[in-house]
Formats: C-alpha cells, sequence, structure tokens
C-alpha cells in the first residue's frame, strides 16, 4: 500500500466512469499516405487489450494519438470520455504509457529519472513509493546507477516503474512483449486489480499469453477487433488428401468450408462446427477422395495476423509459387 | 516484492488549472532542468571554458611583455593590469565580448530542446502532467540561469585569480576616475548583470533555434552563426545610424556601470533592446513548440 504521507491530496479524474479508450474514424495522413485510416477501437475497463499489427502499420501513430503526442486529421478519441487533442494533461491524468520503448536520462540514476517524472506528475509518487516500486520492477540494487548503463531489459523494467508511479488507470505501452516478459503475471495481476493495459506489438505470442482482446491493424486500418476467447473457438482444420485437385473441387462448392487454401500438398480451409466434418467426409467420400489427415487446429494469433494482413495478391503470388 | 506496491486505485493528479498550479509546475520542472543540467557533462564544459578564458588571459598577460598602454590594453582599466586584480574581467569581457559567452550559450540553448526531442526523452516527459508550455518556460529559466552562472564563473575566476597575481587594489574605472577595491568588485558583478541581458536575448534565439530545427548541432552552430552574423551587420557602414539599435552592440552596455556618473542611458537601452530581440524567437519556439508533433 502506499504511504499517504509521500502523496499530496488527489481527486478521482472525472470520466473515471467511462470507457478508458474510445476511438472513432481516427486518420493521420503523411503527404498522400494515409498512416492511419479510419480506426476505430474499443477498450473497456479491465481490459487487458492487444494492439497487433507489422512494423509501419499504424499502431506506433494511433498511440502517439492516444496520448496526444501528435495531431490526428479526422476522427475522434476519448480517453475516460475526454480529448486528448484538447487537452492532453487532463485528459490522460489516469494513464501512463510509453511508445515503442521507454526513453529515459541515461545521464541520470533509474531512481533519479522517477522521482523526475514524479514530479512531472504534480503530486506523484514518493521517495518510499518509488523505492517500492523499484524493488517491484527488480531494480532495487541498481537504482542508483546511471541508466546509461542499464541493460536494455533493464531500461523496459525502469520504463515500466515510471508508468507505475503514476498509478495509472490506462497503462498504455507501446514496448514489445519480449522485453517485459518477466512481467506477464504482474501484467495480469495489476489487470486484476482493475488497471486497463494497452499493448502494442507485433510479437503475437507474448500477445495472447496475456490480452483478453486484441485488433489488428494493417496499412493503417483495423483488420480485426474482438474477444480473444471468440478467436481461439473458431474451427481451423488442415486435410492431407490422395488427390488434392480433386478434393479442392468437391470441397469448394459446402456451404460449411470457409477460408479454403492450398498450401503444398494439403488444404486448410475453417468449418462452422465440428458437426461440419460429417458432410466434409461425405463429399470427399463421393469424388473418391481418401483422407489421410484431418487436424482440428485452434487458431492461433499468429494464423490470425497472417490471414488478416497477408493480401489476396500476396497469396496468388505465393500460390503460383508453390505451383 | 509484490504488487502491493502498486495498487490499479484509480487515482491520478488532477489540476485545477490555476496560476498557482501552472507556477508550482514550472517550478518543479526547473528544478529538473537544472538538475538535468548539472548531470551534463556539456553544460561543465561551458563553466569550464568560462574559467579557462580568463586563465589563459592573466597568464598571457603574465608572460608576455605587453604593456597595459598596449593595443587591446590601452584603456582606463587596462591600464589597471598588473597594479590592480580586479582590472582582469573588465578587460577579458571587452576582448571576448562579441563571441565568447555567445558560444557558452548557443552550446546550452541549442541542445535545450534539440537533445530532448533526438533522444526521445521529449516523448516521455510530455506524457506526464506539465503542460507543454509550461516545460518550455522551464527549460527557458534554465537556460537563462545557466547563462548567469556561466557570467559569475567567469568573473568569480577573473576576480579572485587576478586579486592572487596583482592583489586586491583600487583601480580607475572607463571614464578614468579611481575607484575603491570594493567598488570595483561591486560594479564588476553589476556589469556582468548588465552584460547577461543580451547575452540571454542570444541565448532566446538559441532555444527558439532549438525547438524548431530538433537538431542540436544545427541549433548550437545557427546561434553561434546569428551572433557573427548580428556583428557582422553592425560592423556594415551602411547602416551605422541603425547600429544603436541592433542586439550585439548592447554587449557592450556593461561599460555603463564603470563609468562615472553610471551610465544607465545605455543600460537602459540595452534592456529594451535585448527584450525586443528576445521576444519573437521565445514567442514563436513557445507557439511551435505547443502545436508540433512530437514522433521521435
Amino acid at each position: 500500500m502506499f504511504d499517504p504521507y509521500y502523496r499530496q491530496p488527489m481527486t478521482q479524474p472525472e470520466g473515471s466512469g467511462r470507457r478508458p479508450v474510445e476511438v472513432r474514424g481516427l486518420v493521420k495522413r503523411y503527404g498522400r499516405v494515409n498512416a492511419v485510416d479510419r480506426v476505430d477501437l474499443t477498450v473497456e475497463s479491465g481490459d487487458v487489450y492487444g494492439f497487433l499489427g507489422p512494423n509501419g502499420a499504424g499502431k506506433t501513430t494511433t498511440l502517439r494519438m492516444l496520448l496526444g503526442l501528435i495531431h490526428r486529421d479526422d476522427g475522434s478519441i476519448r480517453v475516460f470520455g475526454r480529448d486528448p487533442a484538447a487537452d492532453p494533461v487532463t485528459a490522460l491524468a489516469g494513464v501512463a504509457g510509453f511508445i515503442e520503448e521507454p526513453r529515459l536520462y541515461p545521464y541520470l540514476s533509474g531512481r533519479a529519472n522517477l522521482e523526475l517524472l514524479a514530479a512531472l506528475d504534480l503530486g506523484g509518487a514518493g521517495r518510499k513509493e518509488i523505492d517500492e516500486i523499484l524493488e517491484l520492477v527488480e531494480l532495487g540494487d541498481r537504482a542508483g546507477d546511471k541508466v546509461g548503463e542499464y541493460s536494455q531489459g533493464m531500461r523496459q523494467r525502469l520504463g515500466l516503474a515510471s508508468c507505475l508511479i503514476r498509478r495509472p488507470r490506462l497503462l498504455a505501452n507501446g514496448v514489445d512483449p519480449a522485453g517485459i516478459r518477466f512481467l506477464r503475471a504482474l501484467l495480469r495481476r495489476l489487470a486484476g486489480e482493475g488497471m486497463t493495459i494497452l499493448l502494442s506489438s507485433h510479437l503475437l505470442a507474448e500477445v495472447q499469453e496475456v490480452c483478453n482482446r486484441v485488433a489488428v491493424i494493417d496499412h493503417g486500418r483495423i483488420v480485426h477487433e474482438g474477444a480473444l476467447a471468440d478467436l481461439e473457438t473458431g474451427g481451423s482444420y488442415r486435410l492431407q488428401a490422395t488427390d488434392i485437385a480433386r478434393a479442392v473441387d468437391a470441397l469448394e462448392p459446402l456451404d460449411a468450408v470457409a477460408g479454403l487454401r492450398r498450401e503444398l500438398d494439403e488444404l486448410t480451409f475453417t468449418l462452422g462446427g465440428d458437426e461440419d466434418t460429417v458432410e466434409l467426409t461425405r463429399a470427399l467420400a463421393d469424388t473418391g477422395v481418401g483422407i489421410r489427415a484431418l487436424v482440428r487446429e485452434q487458431t492461433t494469433l499468429e494464423d490470425l495476423f497472417f490471414r488478416l494482413t497477408e493480401s489476396d495478391a500476396d497469396l496468388r503470388e505465393a500460390e503460383a509459387a508453390i505451383a | 516484492m509484490s504488487s502491493e506496491a502498486y495498487r490499479a486505485g484509480g487515482l491520478a493528479a488532477t489540476r485545477t488549472g490555476s496560476l498557482r498550479d501552472s507556477l508550482a509546475a514550472v517550478g518543479g520542472s526547473y528544478y529538473w532542468e537544472l538538475r538535468k543540467l548539472v548531470a551534463q557533462k556539456r553544460s561543465w564544459i561551458g563553466l569550464a571554458a568560462a574559467a579557462i578564458v580568463e586563465l589563459v588571459f592573466l597568464i598571457s598577460i603574465e608572460i608576455s611583455k605587453v604593456t597595459p598602454n598596449d593595443g587591446p590594453y590601452a584603456d582606463p582599466m587596462g591600464q589597471g593590469l598588473r597594479h590592480s586584480g580586479l582590472a582582469l574581467t573588465p578587460v577579458v569581457l571587452k576582448e571576448i565580448a562579441y563571441f565568447g559567452p555567445a558560444i557558452i550559450a548557443a552550446l546550452v540553448a541549442g541542445d535545450i530542446v534539440a537533445n530532448e526531442d533526438g533522444g526521445g526523452t521529449l516523448k516521455t516527459i510530455l506524457v506526464r502532467s506539465v503542460r507543454r508550455g509550461e516545460i518550455l518556460a522551464a527549460k527557458a529559466l534554465a537556460l537563462f540561469t545557466y547563462v548567469i552562472v556561466a557570467l559569475v564563473v567567469f568573473a568569480v575566476t577573473g576576480i579572485v585569480a587576478g586579486t592572487i597575481a596583482w592583489g586586491f587594489h583600487p583601480l580607475a574605472n572607463i571614464s578614468g576616475t579611481r575607484i575603491s577595491a570594493a567598488l570595483a568588485l561591486a560594479l564588476t558583478f553589476a556589469a556582468i548583470a548588465v552584460y547577461a541581458v543580451p547575452t540571454i536575448a542570444i541565448a532566446s534565439f538559441g532555444l527558439f533555434l532549438s525547438v524548431v530545427t530538433r537538431q542540436s548541432v544545427a541549433a548550437v552552430v545557427g546561434t553561434i552563426f546569428y551572433a557573427l552574423a548580428l556583428e557582422g551587420l553592425a560592423a556594415l557602414p551602411a547602416i551605422k545610424g541603425a547600429r544603436p539599435y541592433i542586439l550585439v552592440t548592447q554587449l557592450h552596455a556593461w561599460h555603463g556601470p564603470f563609468q562615472t556618473p553610471t551610465n544607465w542611458t545605455i543600460i537602459g537601452h540595452a534592456i529594451w533592446i535585448s527584450v525586443l530581440f528576445a521576444a519573437p524567437p521565445l514567442i514563436v519556439a513557445w507557439i511551435v513548440f505547443r502545436r508540433r508533433d512530437v514522433a521521435s
């Protein structure tokens, strides 16, 4: 628990009952390029929300607008009901975060960095609180060393500490989770204690382990947004058959089969439910195709990511190369 | 270690938007801007340069055969060299007035925002609870403080070294009036205070370049070129009439305290001309800094 002695009086920010993040039709243009193109995002209280996309997809630009660092060209952003572009200090009162990797003063010690940022929080953490958080991120022993002497992992932990001293309700963290892998359990625990976390990353495996909801962005557009649980119930199948070409002919007309793709000597597709496998096996049997293997796979974020972000043209090109 | 050290209580500082809040924000930021300057080698190099220039002059005068009536020292205060240590600082100030402090001011002014932009720390501090304008105000105050400290270091080094070498004795001021050592000491600091005003105006231009260019080197070099260009402008015969209204001319207003009677006219003139030169770059820097995208 924080010692009240070390705090100045604080008040609950307005908009406490509102959604942590509500983005509608967000646009950012650089010349003729839409770096962010009509993005909609909704982060609910208590979410550990994964914001995914390849490098250059628009994640960082979106986060920068969210944190009031750059101006938007169109659309709206509400952070706990307030617009960070109109008054960033007020809108971001309950928010902490950093873009990409944390940038701290290399010529100051870790503790001095936190003291500096706490001072800029105006009534932020006191010395005792800072010491506790330094212990929490396992930097207590190195707190007096200059940040320039820290490893990358240590800097990332200090970056997280710089967010925690602000006691945020929303942590918008642009760092790749790989850098803070050791804090995975902590992030879950913080979320359990009421903090909403927005993780921006291109590392799917890490996000998959900590997030309950995800949005996938590519070329500035959101190509998927939803609960992780919904994605994991999807029925993705892999089929190896005696005659792949005839199997394609047999499966293409079936309504139950979606996303049919040929990958070397096997087919991948999704089914609405497990009962559809009966119809599938009958169709293959009717055309004389033997089934070597029919494997149900759980949809991973990686599958989802590549499925959503690879363009049709890329797929056709890949298939042509395989053929 | 446990997460109990941190509790997401949903509490965060809120601001009322009052002047008191803003002053507290600027004050806290100013303190940390000073701490940052203290922690950087560049700041110490500037202060060391301010001190060394006095020592270099002292040594060169001691080992050379130049007499107090020769060349650059041929003025009433120059004649005090070797007779009173208090003559050293005004004489050296006269010699380096146009470029020395401008270089030191440029070194810090050009870097104070651009360095944070390039290093990415600007976006770290801009997402806290201090407004952009307040951060820039704190940086400007820290910069001006540094300029004053550098000039004080310059003066104190000259006074101490000069006194050790030549003693703490009365001397003639610029008007040729003999003044006591104690008065000369006080007037030295008064002269430094007057000299600080146009130097701060040069530093203001450096701050402006630091905000606009986002490049430390460009801002530092640009500030030095700015001072040199103004000096070149002041030397043009075609605009001789405008010379009193050019910023670098005010770098000689420190003569005012050392004249009998004190020349308040050139001091007052230097102050308002310096304010005129400092205000536009500071205002533009403030507008740009508040509105610009920070994407580094």
